[in-house]
């Protein structure tokens, strides 16, 4: 029988991996990337520019048939995070936003403060809000606390590829909340970061850059998938604990060219006639 | 009178609505508005006088991660 689904907001999903629509070489690449990938939910965001390139690029939305998460990225105060999230929710017809207010400009770290105060009034205002923030255990409780239902911690800063900078705290925040849904947001660089972070028992991935700007995104999207299925797979199967010291996976008993001290009394004897 | 859309003074009619600035700006759809930072409903786009300075924003679906 197969796991339960992923549940967040009430709705279960199919897949493990959000994926991100940015970046990518072309649209068709996107369409293949998203096939392959099979993601649960897509990543978009609002800009004044549209285009003709804006008109295929909702049409691919909606052929996609997936479900859409709105960001509210590049916004740097609670407020920008707000309006941009009204506009979202009108624009997509969707009460879903990936929540992100930016801290700082170079690093992209998300603002704890601001992301808490936003998080608070989108809740108030019936959002679903998935919030894009550090692995700062108090933040994410503060978050909990807004009414959030699910956290994206970060691996490493938006766009690095770095994997998990912080693999400690990471897996802490998991421990300290083994029941919310948690996705890791940026910074995922590697299928193997990806399969690491489900291995430790985190709920899915989010990933843009990792696959766009892959130099095959399609096969990367596929690699990705795996990866993820497999981190989970891994997680529920029980890992065992390391150990310090080497144990031999291989029975030391009834090893040749030995002193036969070892050797259990009803093994069978080799004696001259 | 003047309002600003998306950042850049724009010139319209007295007594202008909403619906009659979106029908001279042309924006590709889909798109949603706001209008001095709230969102005004796609419903109430003909209901929406504008005033000389107000701050229009028209927003489309992005790409983003």
């Amino acid at each position: 029988m197969g796991e339960k689904p992923l549940t967040l907001y009430g709705q279960a999903l199919a897949s493990r991996m959000l994926l991100g629509t940015a970046r990518y070489d072309s649209p068709s690449v996107l369409v293949d990337a998203i096939a392959a990938a099979d993601p649960a939910m897509l990543t978009v965001s609002v800009r004044r520019q549209a285009g003709v390139a804006g008109r295929t690029f909702w049409n691919l939305l909606r052929e996609s048939g997936r479900t859409i998460l709105p960001n509210t990225a590049g916004c740097l105060s609670a407020q920008e995070a707000v309006k941009t999230a009204c506009l979202a929710r009108e624009l997509f017809d969707t009460k879903r936003i990936k929540l992100e207010v930016i801290g700082d400009e170079v690093n992209l770290q998300p603002d704890p403060f601001g992301l808490v105060d936003a998080a608070i009034e989108l809740v108030r205002l019936g959002f679903q809000v998935f919030p894009y923030c550090t692995e700062d255990w108090v933040v994410c409780r503060r978050l909990l606390d807004a009414g959030c239902e699910v956290l994206m911690p970060w691996a490493a800063p938006i766009g690095t590829g770095q994997g998990p900078r912080n693999p400690r705290a990471l897996r802490e925040l998991r421990d300290h909340l083994p029941t919310v849904p948690m996705i890791v947001d940026a910074g995922i660089g590697l299928p193997s970061h990806a399969c690491q972070v489900m291995e430790w028992g985190f709920d899915g991935v989010l990933l843009n850059t990792a696959v766009s700007r892959a130099l095959d995104p399609v096969k990367m999207a596929s690699a990705f998938a795996d990866a993820i299925r497999s981190g989970r797979a891994g997680f529920k199967a029980g890992p065992m604990i390391s150990q310090d010291i080497a144990t031999s996976s291989t029975p030391e008993i009834g090893r040749p060219f030995t002193l036969d001290s070892t050797a259990p009394a009803e093994a069978p004897m080799l004696t001259s006639p | 009178m003047f309002v600003t859309v998306n950042g850049q003074k724009t010139s319209l009619p007295e007594l202008s609505t909403l619906a009659g600035l979106l029908r001279q700006v042309a924006p590709a759809f889909p798109f949603a508005v706001a209008r001095n930072e709230e969102v005004v409903p796609r419903e109430s786009y003909e209901q929406c006088r504008l005033q000389p300075g107000d701050a229009i924003e028209i927003v489309h679906p992005a790409a983003g991660g």
